[in-house]
């Protein structure tokens, strides 16, 4: 599973005039790709704030005490503001909470809509074509060393031939794909006016009747409508002049229209599901090829095709881009092995105790060295972990230097407040004052934390090495060929204003927004909270982003918009295999989305689990307490709501934060935070009731009756 | 629920139009229901469908287009519309007749009829608007003279110091009883806890201002009930002399309620109340809404999106769609047995805390052009099984009755 995002240990507080807020305490948590992660809780329970800290917009007081997120190979907590643009509502978008604060009153829905569109299209492009001719470049040195410095420049001309061709192949895409969306987008209208017409309540007829026509002329093309390219125009014709009839489709009369339309259904439904050509063999064919293309059908012509580009050129190229790939992996193993030797050496000084600061800092040094010398550069998924290591190493080392003095001075202010409550409760007075307890950051653990690091890469490395003979080097060159054609493709489509117009408008139509046309040139106060909302994520959908943050966004719609944008998203993360992070304090909304579930409370993560863990089999009483205080369609006995409100953060609780509202509290709730308690390869939960000396405690009956009726309908469904 | 068939509220044919001429949005469209002492009725539907402009055209805060609502039986809204569009339609058809009638003598038959008919009509639009604007003063007329009839024969009687005393006694209850209103018996819960409190107001001026409003000068008084208020909602005394920011949601919802149920009411409107709410707070704010119902044994007009709270809060709901009521039914019945397609659609969309069971959820699509063909028979609501009203025409009557009979 390929990890998208790692926290780690993320400790977030905020400065205020009362005190320091503690807002995030120590989370962990990662997210692997295509799946769903909904964090769970109250509000204040530092859930929004964790989403902030991943897209690096917390509010200006926050401290970011400690911790590392770790996304695409770099720490998001210590990169600058301009590193930061790249990824932020590019790579990781988010969907808002109130749709009404996160768009621009005074700028109309269409233009901020299309905003990031055009600019991501400027930056993309740019990024696209570095990216092309840095890899082939890369891959052109690296066969020239795998074959020796033999036949560098027959070579060379393979990779200058590759990136002429490929340009030929998206022209030529870029045309069919035109022609193709266009028949596939009157499909649709189509099949929407024509049921609309037959019923006589076609709204807006007149001018989608038009739009239609147009859409079917434009389809006209060699691969999408061929033979019948004069039909098409010749009826396109006739409904533009009948189109007027809809303005008063009550009286008039429609066969004629409605049966033009429906041949043109006809034709282009066809087209649809015509199979396409290949446009890589045959790009490469316009360019190199000498004969004349053969008239065949598309099966038959994109057979002969592949066989003319396979037998002239890919077969040859892939052999040899198989052999660079495989001459990179093997120099980075031995790269990899020195790696291993080179930490094991240098362990001890992470061993002794205290450190030795000097010592420290140059193995770190030597180390960031040589774990950069050793990525394969030709992996085009990066190495999260050893392209982090480095810098999280020095990160360690730091806070280790910075505590090993606060935790003198704290200390020594606790010893003095502490003597001073003392005399004072000695000559029998009232005190008058609170004795903080003294924050002291456990050396040992930071030391140890270190070592996991070092040891965590090597481990890493070592099942690299180890499962070496699996690596499948043909699919690692189809994939590289894959990436190649891919950041090709993003330098030929350029994103103009009126394509941009095109794809929102598509955007709008895909989140549910009646009439879009209309809608796109109006201001967001013209649109219900429902309606913003949809604004909002197609906005964040309108970038195409990696992961995508949603911090409560169905939570001021009602039930059918809410299942409809659950779908929406669902349905993109099947379609984009993007990541997303689920905010949600409504559980019922999570069964539905959430492949996994964190449940936090007073910035903590009280317990993580996949969704069946957590609604079948929770552990903790907060997630217990939770699922009693919403009502489901069999609930009718009293609800059991949580007494109380959060603990005040600016002096968080000693022990479980959540024992004061806990009825299943023990004594040593109060006393020591519980460790997260392993439950199954999936499931934990920070609770002391998971302690094996702790007495057996039941779930209210609220949930065992829940669960047992749920399994019932399951059963009954089963059968 | 109490079995009680009294009815508190009765709505009958409720239109609320907004905007004029050609833009007309028909926000509420002939909705007709009627809520029992005692009962809570919910009103769901999706957002802009007019549940909200429901509660708001019962409390008066819009003038109603057309239709009636009669609390305890005296008409509070009368809307006109209805009756200026049948002056207008009858005019028309009559006009037709007249010009293709032959003879003077007939036409003048017809000219007559019409004008009988438009005079009926002018009379009880002239009624309408007179209830529209005065049912509060009937009232308040009303409440002084039980006040007068309480006091005069007492005055008579008593001398001296007792007199005086009974002299104040009675002016300040005749001068309440002419500020009554009978509209603040019916009490509105806003959705948004923050919003819907002033942030420069203690919360003890927010709880007694409607208290003063209606006459009250007595500051003891005041601040005894307001603290009454205060505990009952599960606040304490302290907190009166708070500002709204300095409290949580749940909270301020609470001080919400508390500003409602100061005045006594026998009707309260809860406009989401809990939509804005955190789950833990959510079920705070409903178990006290259903302890003070059982205590005050109040009526509530329970308006939300959210199905699963409704099913359990509510006696009876009312689903609305596109400002039409579309299905009527008490809750277990609604949910067990859903006959409009709307209604099984809304259902089918709740979300339920069970993984298993939402991966095989399918949402069922409510697309009206489909499901229905009203070209030629206009549906309406129909009682189906007691107590079950949905709105379909003639053949969808007969396949429903067909249907539950099998």
């Amino acid at each position: 599973m390929e990890k998208k995002l790692q926290v780690n240990n993320l400790t977030v507080s905020f400065r205020t005039t009362d005190g320091k807020v503690q807002a995030v305490r120590g989370i962990n948590f990662d997210l692997n790709k295509g799946e769903t992660l909904a964090i769970v809780g109250e509000s204040g329970s530092g859930k929004s704030v964790t989403s902030k800290a991943i897209l690096g917009i917390l509010a200006g007081n926050s401290i970011i005490e400690d911790g590392e997120i770790i996304y695409d190979g770099k720490n998001l907590l210590r990169i600058s503001e301009d590193e930061f643009h790249a990824i932020r509502g590019d790579k990781i978008a988010m969907i808002f909470q109130d749709p009404m604060s996160s768009l621009n009153p005074i700028i109309k829905i269409g233009r901020q809509l299309t905003e990031a569109m055009i600019l991501k299209g400027k930056v993309r492009q740019r990024e696209s074509r570095k990216n092309f001719n840095t890899y082939l470049k890369l891959l052109e040195e690296q066969m020239i060393a795998a074959n020796g410095g033999q036949r560098a420049a027959e070579l060379k001309a393979k990779c200058k031939n590759f990136d002429k061709f490929e340009y030929k192949h998206l022209e030529l895409e870029g045309a069919y794909n035109k022609a193709f969306e266009a028949a596939q987008d009157a499909v649709f209208e189509l099949e929407a006016l024509i049921f609309e017409i037959s019923k006589k309540a076609a709204k807006d007829g007149v001018f989608r009747a038009r739009k239609v026509a147009d859409l079917a002329v434009d389809a006209i093309h060699e691969y999408v409508v061929k033979e019948e390219a004069e039909e098409i125009r010749i009826l396109a014709k006739q409904i533009k002049s009948e189109a007027k009839l809809l303005n008063k489709q009550e009286t008039a009369d429609l066969t004629s229209l409605s049966s033009n339309l429906t041949r043109v259904n006809e034709i282009l439904t066809a087209a649809v599901n015509k199979t396409a050509p290949n446009f890589f063999a045959l790009g490469y064919f316009y360019t190199f090829g000498k004969e004349q293309l053969p008239n065949l059908p598309v099966d038959e012509l994109n057979k002969f095709l592949r066989k003319y580009l396979d037998d002239n050129f890919m077969l040859d190229f892939i052999a040899d881009a198989k052999k660079a790939i495989q001459f990179s992996a093997e120099a980075s193993y031995n790269e990899k092995k020195e790696v291993i030797e080179f930490l094991k050496k240098y362990r001890p000084v992470f061993e002794k105790n205290p450190l030795d600061k000097k010592e420290c800092l140059s193995a770190q040094k030597a180390f960031a060295k040589e774990v950069a010398e050793s990525v394969d550069k030709m992996e085009i998924v990066k190495d999260s972990l050893a392209f982090a290591f480095a810098s999280i190493l020095e990160a360690e080392i730091e806070k280790y230097y910075k505590a090993v003095v606060n935790n003198a001075k704290e200390e020594a202010r606790y010893a003095k407040q502490k003597a001073a409550y003392d005399a004072k409760v000695a000559k029998g007075k009232t005190p008058g004052m609170e004795v903080v307890p003294a924050s002291i950051l456990d050396l040992e653990q930071v030391r140890g934390n270190m070592l996991r690091q070092i040891d965590r890469l090597i481990e890493h490395y070592e099942t690299k090495i180890a499962n070496k003979d699996q690596r499948d080097y043909d699919a690692e060159t189809v994939a590289v060929i894959d990436y190649l054609k891919a950041n090709a493709s993003g330098v030929v489509n350029k994103v103009t204003k009126s394509m941009a117009k095109k794809k929102a408008i598509k955007l709008m139509e895909e989140v549910g927004i009646a009439e879009p046309r209309k809608r796109y040139n109006q201001y967001p106060f013209e649109f219900s909270g429902g309606m913003r909302q949809r604004i909002v994520i197609a906005i964040a959908l309108a970038a195409d982003p990696d992961i995508l943050i949603c911090d409560e966004p169905t939570t001021a719609l009602d039930v059918t918009i809410q299942a409809q944008i659950l779908e929406l998203i669902n349905k993109l993360k099947a379609e984009r295999h993007i990541s997303v992070i689920f905010i949600t304090h409504d559980l019922g909304v999570v069964a539905n989305m959430a492949d996994r579930i964190a449940v936090m409370y007073a910035g903590k993560i009280v317990e993580m689990g996949t969704a069946e863990d957590i609604f079948y089999d929770a552990a903790h009483p907060y997630t217990w307490a939770l699922l009693s205080s919403m009502p489901d369609l069999d609930t009718n006995e009293k609800l059991d709501a949580i007494p109380g409100t959060p603990p005040n953060m600016i002096y968080p609780p000693v022990g479980d934060a959540f024992a004061a509202r806990n009825k299943y509290a023990m004594k040593i709730d109060f006393e020591r935070q519980p460790p997260m308690f392993q439950i199954s390869d999936t499931h934990f939960a920070a609770t002391w009731l998971r302690h094996p000396d702790a007495p057996k405690v039941e779930p209210p009956k609220s949930i065992t009756d829940r669960i047992a009726r749920m399994k019932e309908r399951g059963a009954k469904d089963a059968e | 629920m109490q079995n009680n068939e009294e009815v508190l509220l009765k709505v009958e044919h409720l239109c609320q139009y907004f905007g004029s001429g050609q833009f007309v949005t028909k926000a509420v469209d002939d909705v007709s229901f009627d809520i029992k002492k005692g009962e809570v009725f919910g009103l769901v539907g999706e957002s802009g469908c007019g549940k909200t402009t429901t509660g708001r055209s019962i409390i008066r805060l819009y003038d109603i287009t057309s239709g009636n609502v009669y609390f305890k039986g005296i008409r509070t809204c009368a809307g006109t519309g209805a009756y200026r569009k049948n002056i207008l339609e009858a005019k028309k058809e009559y006009k037709a007749k007249i010009d293709a009638a032959s003879d003077a003598a007939e036409k003048d038959r017809l000219k007559k009829e019409l004008d009988a008919y438009v005079a009926e009509q002018k009379k009880e639009l002239k009624v309408a608007s007179y209830d529209q604007k005065n049912c509060d003063k009937d009232y308040q007329l009303q409440q002084a003279a039980a006040v007068k009839a309480k006091y005069l024969p007492l005055l008579e009687k008593a001398s001296g110091a007792e007199k005086a005393q009974l002299q104040a006694q009675y002016k300040d209850e005749l001068r309440k009883a002419k500020k009554t209103r009978l509209t603040t018996q019916i009490q509105m819960i806003f959705q948004d806890p923050i919003a819907s409190l002033d942030p420069r107001m203690t919360v003890r001026e927010i709880i007694a201002e409607g208290l003063v409003i209606q006459g009250e000068r007595n500051q003891e008084v005041i601040d005894k009930k307001v603290y009454e208020m205060l505990e009952l909602v599960g606040l304490v005394r302290e907190h009166a002399g708070r500002y709204p920011h300095e409290f949580s949601g749940g909270q301020r919802q609470r001080i919400g309620v508390a500003r409602a149920i100061i005045m006594n009411p026998d009707l309260i409107i809860a406009d989401e109340p809990v939509s804005a709410l955190d789950v833990s707070i959510q079920a705070q704010v409903i178990n006290l809404l259903n302890e003070l119902r059982e205590k005050f044994g109040l009526t509530i007009l329970f308006i939300a999106h959210d199905l699963s709270v409704v099913k359990y809060f509510s006696d009876r709901i009312g689903v609305m769609y596109f400002g039409k009521m579309v299905e009527l039914a008490s809750s277990d019945e609604l949910f067990a047995h859903p006959l409009h397609p709307y209604t099984r659609s809304l259902l089918s969309a709740i979300p339920l805390p069970d993984p298993e069971y939402e991966k095989k959820r399918k949402r069922i699509v409510y697309n009206p052009l489909a499901e229905h063909d009203y070209s030629v028979d206009k549906p309406s609501l129909r009682e189906v099984s007691p107590g079950h009203f949905v709105q379909c025409n003639e053949a969808e009557y007969q396949e429903i009755l067909k249907q539950l009979n099998k």
